[in-house]
């Protein structure tokens, strides 16, 4: 080919790579979904920053090519894209400690309510899916050990909080469905086992797995951690509900939102709407909300005051079967103080959270 | 916004070039001049007003040398207030608090030139701009002002006049940007990551060591050569001849060698306007060597104004004194073991370049020299075992055999055929680094604060 020709069908070609490419992010472009430029954020660069960002996460043939660059990277060895390794069986987030946090530190929010109110408080961490399938890691992969760190805190947690193991139930289980494949939270199932080994130290008898009528809500979810990486080689997951027909019903729930506004969900804490979502996960409590109240028909008068994040929304279904009320509280939400708390008024307290996310937040809300 | 942001690519970028190619000639200077200054002001427009003051500040000063060119004293006091204008003021942005929002700024860069440019008026290698549109384009030039390549205000003043802009200029120019473009986000964000990851170990082993060092090694060396490649591909695009700023460093026999391949343009700069202009060339020899380690001090504190930049540049300047003392004529006859002992040595003096504290240099050192936590660990041989591919490719691509086996494959059948695909391959390159930019963990050079 003559020189000239070649710079020509060079700049050509570059020229239909970028019609291709933008026509395509035109196509996709969603003016709500674009950051609209202020006085401040053009001043500061906040602006700047989030158009980056818009493009990064809106350019056309967005996942074609993100794909394109995860497959080149595990072609040449690598073994984990964006922080999550990728198996054959599941996809498993790298798991990092927070060094500078003492288990004192991190048992100390816990301890601190207890000594406050002294109601009966009781404290699950969970481990991810990483330390329990540690087996199925790749050869020397790097990802902070949890069960024991747990364990320290648990240590640190002052006298009459009553802390659960969720480890060694967990690890029992191993061989069945625990934990999503492509999410990083468990499932129903695991957070039953959980639940059965909770509810005797709370003081109650668990409901037997049997007495439960299981729906597959869907057997295409693809949960946060295929989101991050899109890799496709992992099977989907299915979602379940657990259902009691003989048991407690719910007959009100309410929510708090952060802009203090607050609603009536009807009797329901399921949301059929989020099936038709991304986040097919938030079928389990709908919306984030800053707090919730759950009421059921029991009139036992046991009231649970119920500080999660989001682990703890396919948990409930279990624990309502044994409370007059759950006062949910929002971990991941900071307080706004739109709704006061009086503790006293509560039987018990039981903090529910991946440890995962407990150190993020004892880190971020000392 | 920086050279390898999506917005620049899918948008800045085709946005500028459309405007500049349909632009009359007359306005094409103004095009790039307004183009120069909305990329600075970009994320902050304060940058933008505090661009011009220096670039008048410059100007003015030239005029003023201009008019007292027969007063030694007068213009030579001059200058030296200049100077430390110049310095203070680049000390004042790297350091206040108050000056955040002036970043990211190629103030580093823009001192050398601004200052280059009055020592160049000063010595009489050219008169002193009168045409402020073009000392403006020359101080302000988007491109080259993060990470250089750094040029003459008689150079780039002649190439802005003759204004040369054509489609085989556009052609190469794209084509050297996405080269660039690729060397920063395909390979310095990738050995940035591992670097990072492998930094975080407690008690690193030898392995972990010397895999750290080498990642970071090719994350600065692909880093800013894929900045500057961008800056003079960019360059091309509007008719600008930029010079070369690296060449295939890696696997060189002295650390002569290694050094006069490593941003030449910025060692010429000190070579030019601090050794010869203050000191002049004829030395006693041990003069010689204190001006030579001297100026790289100052190279180090141009990088950073810390103990460890400062040590590093020490270092450098002595192992370079070391070179022409002894052994250059060592390793003249054993290649092998000069490029043994240059490839173990900047090992180690990167270590200073990259480390926090003394504390973090020596425990790095230690470990390299096998008494940290032993020989291998985890940490290394997963990352070892994951990157090696990549490792070897960017090893690869940083020597000399690589632009000898793509020179010898021209000839070839084999490259015949490749240069009739070339321009599909650009697309598809193109493509692969903007899939690269889309995953979201790329790392923030330490050049942006230079």
């Amino acid at each position: 080919m003559k020189q000239n020709n070649l710079h020509r069908w060079t700049v050509l070609v570059i020229a239909v790579v970028y019609l291709i490419l933008l026509g395509e992010t035109f196509h996709v472009f969603s003016l709500s979904d674009f950051p609209m430029p202020t006085f401040y954020g053009l001043i500061n660069g906040t602006w700047a920053e989030q158009t980056e960002t818009y493009l990064t996460e809106h350019i056309g043939f967005h996942d074609t090519l993100f794909r394109v660059k995860s497959q080149a990277d595990l072609l040449l060895g690598e073994k984990r894209i964006r922080d999550v390794y990728v198996t054959d069986e599941m996809l498993l987030e790298k798991l990092t400690a927070d060094n500078t946090l003492t288990p004192e530190d991190l048992a100390a929010p816990v301890s601190d309510f207890y000594e406050k109110t002294q109601i009966p408080t009781f404290l699950i961490l969970v481990p991810s899916a990483s330390e329990i399938y540690r087996t199925l890691l790749p050869a020397n992969a790097v990802s902070d050990e949890q069960t024991s760190r747990i364990q320290e805190v648990y240590d640190a947690a002052v006298n009459g909080v009553h802390c659960i193991d969720a480890c060694n139930v967990l690890k029992s289980q191993k061989d069945n469905y625990i934990y999503y494949r492509t999410d990083t939270h468990w499932t129903s199932y695991g957070a039953y086992y959980v639940y059965q080994s909770a509810i005797q130290k709370m003081g109650f008898t668990a409901i037997p797995y049997d007495r439960y009528v299981i729906s597959h809500l869907s057997t295409d979810f693809r949960g946060d951690l295929y989101e991050r990486t899109l890799y496709e080689n992992v099977r989907s997951d299915v979602l379940d509900c657990y259902s009691y027909e003989g048991g407690a019903h719910i007959t009100e729930v309410t929510a708090w939102y952060p802009d203090g506004s607050s609603g009536s969900r009807g009797n329901s804490i399921y949301s059929e709407s989020a099936l038709l979502s991304e986040d097919m996960y938030r079928f389990y409590l709908g919306a984030p909300c800053e707090q919730l109240v759950i009421k059921t028909n029991l009139d036992n008068g046991k009231k649970l005051l119920l500080y999660q994040d989001d682990f703890g929304d396919c948990m409930i279904t279990f624990l309502l079967q044994h409370y007059s009320e759950i006062h949910i509280v929002n971990l991941n939400m900071a307080e706004s103080g739109n709704v006061q708390i009086d503790p006293s008024e509560y039987t018990q307290a039981l903090f529910l959270c991946s440890m995962e996310n407990w150190e993020k937040l004892c880190d971020t809300n000392p | 916004m920086n050279l390898s942001s999506l917005t620049f690519l899918v948008a800045g970028l085709p946005v500028l070039l459309l405007c500049y190619y349909f632009m009359p000639n007359k306005g094409k200077q103004a095009a790039l001049l307004t183009a120069s200054f909305i990329f600075y002001g970009w994320g902050s427009p304060l940058r933008v007003l505090y661009l011009a003051a220096c670039i008048l500040f410059d100007y003015g000063i030239g005029l003023l040398l201009e008019h007292w060119r027969e007063k030694k004293t007068l213009s030579c006091a001059v200058l030296a207030a200049a100077a430390v204008v110049h310095t203070a003021a680049m000390v004042w942005v790297r350091n206040a608090e108050a000056t955040a929002l002036l970043y990211p700024f190629g103030f580093a860069i823009y001192t050398l030139q601004g200052l280059g440019y009055l020592i160049a008026v000063y010595r009489g290698r050219h008169p002193a701009a009168v045409n402020l549109l073009h000392l403006a384009l020359y101080l302000s030039f988007f491109p080259i002002l993060y990470m250089g390549p750094m040029t003459t205000y008689l150079e780039f003043s002649e190439q802005i006049r003759r204004n040369h802009s054509s489609i085989v200029h556009l052609s190469e120019g794209l084509a050297l940007y996405i080269r660039g473009l690729a060397e920063k986000v395909v390979l310095a964000d990738t050995f940035g990551y591992v670097f990072r990851e492998l930094r975080q170990t407690n008690g690193m082993s030898m392995l972990t060591a010397w895999l750290t060092t080498i990642t970071f090694s090719l994350y600065l060396y692909f880093e800013m050569l894929g900045v500057s490649e961008m800056a003079r591909g960019l360059g091309k695009c509007f008719g600008l001849e930029l010079p070369r700023n690296f060449s295939q460093p890696f696997f060189r026999s002295t650390v002569t060698g290694f050094m006069q391949s490593w941003n030449i343009t910025l060692v010429l700069w000190f070579q030019t306007n601090f050794r010869y202009f203050l000191f002049g060339s004829r030395h006693k020899k041990w003069q010689k060597y204190a001006i030579l380690i001297l100026m790289w001090i100052l190279i180090g504190a141009w990088y950073g104004l810390t103990l460890q930049f400062l040590l590093w540049g020490l270092a450098v300047g002595v192992l370079l004194t070391l070179d022409q003392l002894v052994l250059e004529k060592v390793f003249r006859k054993n290649f092998v073991a000069g490029m043994l002992y240059t490839g173990i040595v900047m090992q180690f003096v990167w270590v200073l370049f990259f480390g926090d504290s003394l504390s973090e240099t020596g425990s790095i050192w230690a470990a390299m020299l096998g008494f940290g936590n032993g020989l291998i660990d985890k940490h290394g041989v997963y990352f070892f075992t994951s990157y090696i591919a990549l490792l070897l490719i960017g090893m690869y691509i940083a020597t000399d055999l690589f632009r000898n086996i793509t020179e010898r494959l021209h000839s070839t059948k084999w490259g015949k055929i490749l240069h009739v695909f070339q321009p599909v391959l650009y697309g598809l390159l193109m493509l692969f680094c903007v899939a690269s930019m889309l995953y979201g963990d790329r790392v923030q050079g330490f050049w942006l604060r230079l």
